[in-house]
């Protein structure tokens, strides 16, 4: 883990550089060569377990199966580009190098030990996130979703740096482990006030940046105006490295006072299975449906952390790794159906099976496994969290959580019903779309990946 | 840490309070000393004879925030320098290591000017220290008057200047 986040910075910066070479061929080839090496180099510190950098950084396996999952996903997101940027004046080498530097950035975020790297490590990420959601310079859409989207995660930034400040101020420590050994001894003498602050200003931070329910209100319209492609990176890779974060610092340290949190968890996860779920129905537009899913799955994913327990970090793992490939199925079919058809609402969709047969397959496993129907990566994500809340006790949450999945498969198959039963209306509409073989192949893998997880998920849940 | 002795934060609120009674006595006793006749000349903002134009919030050429920036990544480089200088010369570090603190710490230091130095490359290369003034185009006007009849002008009431 060492080696591939040192070897992304400086990849993100050769590419910076290979910006000035004449041709534009080899940019792509090249980014994914780079995400591929610090994908073998990730891999080589599977069943090891070492701190580097002075314990700010630690791996284990989840950390490592957690920067695979993310390497992973930005290598199926970026030969999406290859048609994605018809302007020849666009600076897509800088575009791919933010890329770059948000995976470092999501790497240090499953690998901390520190909250100082934690931080540093969201920071990277977000800012990039930033830059990226304003990219599309010519539409005022983007403009407010970058400003939208930098104010409201600034404030969470300093709402975090805030708490990390107070846990400071209660343990004398930014270690994991010495919070965990703080709070372990304090069990018997009474913990400060300030550590319960702190934890929950973390915490507020934290869930700001994974948009789950009150904090939520900033990702429709930021994923409605950033460009399709950046909103499929922002809904994967940030939504995974942050419920890794997020689960690592309350499974190492903060288990000795699992009474004290775990009522907050449980109150905003119910809420944003409620107005995620809710909300979505209501959607015209596919892609603010889409936005309205990553929170409703943020809300499932919170359950995971909710109930936490041995299988929980497998769980979270899965469901990622599930809701991700589908995630990018979805965007990539989006894109498609964006620039051929010019519309994101579910009305675009119309007729797509008849003249797509692939891509309306491809779209309808996609919503398969986000609703959670057997077969389907979605459905084993879903029975695994399930269990955990089960194990744990937490019926109420599995009773909304239930009903909520039934919510979804509602809105899920709208798209689904519009691409099988509705017929075109105009004739424009019913040409066949061109996917382009870079297209074609991502979706290919991620539908093969859903299916296969669905199938057996046993190939990954042994593992952990 | 014993009773009665500062920790490290102490010696920071002392600094803070330090620093805000420097700034308000010495605010306070020039008040209390200088002569106050204000005037319109003196109250305006460049006293030297500027004349105030407008809001300073209107919108500026996008290239200052360019140098802005640019200058920033010199700004970082600085501050990083100063703590590095303090524990480059550490002697106890250099002789328990035999003298090779010293270059580790050169060539660390060597590597992140190295990025900076990058950064800015790039920003050379991309043409954003070029500033290109506004190409001033001559007229391609035609005037009916001669030219010498100004000639004859300026001749004329040279001599009354």
């Amino acid at each position: 883990m060492f080696y591939s986040v040192v070897l992304l910075s400086i990849f993100g910066i050769l590419n910076l550089f290979l910006g000035f070479l004449k041709s534009r061929a080899w940019l792509l080839p090249v980014t994914l060569l780079f995400l591929a090496t610090a994908l073998v180099v990730t891999l080589t510190d599977w069943n090891k377990s070492l701190f580097f950098w002075n314990y700010m950084m630690s791996t284990d396996n989840v950390s490592v199966a957690f920067a695979t999952i993310i390497i992973v996903s930005a290598m199926l997101i970026l030969p999406l580009s290859r048609f994605y940027f018809p302007n020849a004046a666009a600076p897509v080498p800088e575009y791919y190098a933010i890329l770059l530097f948000s995976v470092v950035g999501a790497i240090l975020m499953v690998t901390y030990e520190n909250i100082i790297m934690l931080f540093l490590g969201l920071e990277t990420l977000s800012i990039a996130m930033y830059i990226l959601a304003g990219s599309d310079k010519r539409n005022p859409r983007s403009h407010e979703a970058a400003l939208k989207y930098f104010l409201m995660g600034a404030f969470a930034t300093g709402i975090l740096l805030f708490g990390v400040a107070m846990l400071y101020g209660a343990t004398g420590t930014f270690n994991l482990s010495g919070l965990a050994q703080y709070v372990r001894t304090t069990l018997v003498n009474g913990a400060s006030p300030m550590l319960y602050l702190g934890l929950t200003l973390v915490l507020i931070g934290i869930l700001f940046k994974l948009s789950v329910a009150p904090f939520h209100f900033w990702t429709p319209d930021v994923y409605d105006g950033t460009p399709t492609l950046f909103t499929a990176f922002m809904a994967t890779v940030v939504k995974t490295a942050g419920f890794a974060a997020l689960y690592k610092i309350l499974s190492v340290s903060f288990t000795g006072i699992y009474s004290v949190w775990w009522i907050t968890l449980a109150a905003t996860s119910v809420l944003t299975l409620l107005i995620g779920n809710i909300t979505a129905v209501y959607q015209q537009s596919f892609k603010r449906m889409l936005a309205y899913s990553s929170i409703s799955h943020a809300g499932y994913l919170l359950i995971a952390v909710t109930a936490m327990g041995q299988t929980s970090q497998s769980s979270i793992l899965f469901y990622s790794l599930a809701y991700t490939l589908a995630t990018i199925t979805s965007f990539a079919v989006l894109i498609l159906v964006n620039e051929n058809r010019a519309g994101e609402s579910f009305s675009a969709f119309n007729g797509l099976a008849r003249h797509n047969p692939f891509l309306a397959f491809a779209l309808t496993v996609a919503m398969c496994s986000l609703a959670g129907i057997p077969l389907t990566g979605g459905f084993f994500g879903k029975f695994y969290i399930f269990i955990n809340a089960l194990e744990k006790g937490l019926l109420f949450l599995l009773v909304v959580a239930v009903l909520m999945s039934a919510v979804g498969i509602y809105y899920y198959f709208r798209v689904v019903i519009a691409m099988y039963m509705r017929g075109s209306d105009d004739n424009a509409v019913a040409d066949r779309i061109i996917v382009p073989k870079s297209y074609a192949a991502v979706l290919a893998i991620t539908t093969f990946l859903t299916i296969l997880l669905g199938v057996a998920p046993d190939l990954l849940v042994r593992y952990f | 840490m014993q009773s009665g002795e500062l920790s490290a934060f102490g010696t920071i609120l002392l600094f803070i309070i330090g620093g805000i009674l420097f700034f308000g006595v010495a605010m306070l006793t020039a008040r209390l000393l200088r002569p106050h006749r204000p005037n319109a000349e003196k109250l305006s903002s460049y006293e030297c004879g500027e004349e105030v134009a407008g809001s300073a919030w209107g919108p500026f050429n996008v290239r200052y925030y360019i140098v802005a920036l640019v200058f920033i990544l010199f700004d970082v480089e600085l501050a990083f320098l100063f703590p590095w200088a303090v524990v480059f010369g550490d002697h106890k570090l250099d002789v328990a290591s035999g003298g090779l603190w010293s270059w580790y710490a050169l060539a660390e230091m060597f590597i992140f000017v190295a990025i900076l130095a990058l950064g800015l490359s790039y920003a050379w290369v991309k043409g954003h220290l070029d500033w290109v003034r506004p190409q001033t185009r001559p007229s391609d006007w035609q005037s009916k008057v001669p030219a010498q009849l100004y000639d004859r002008v300026n001749e004329k009431y040279k001599s009354s200047r």
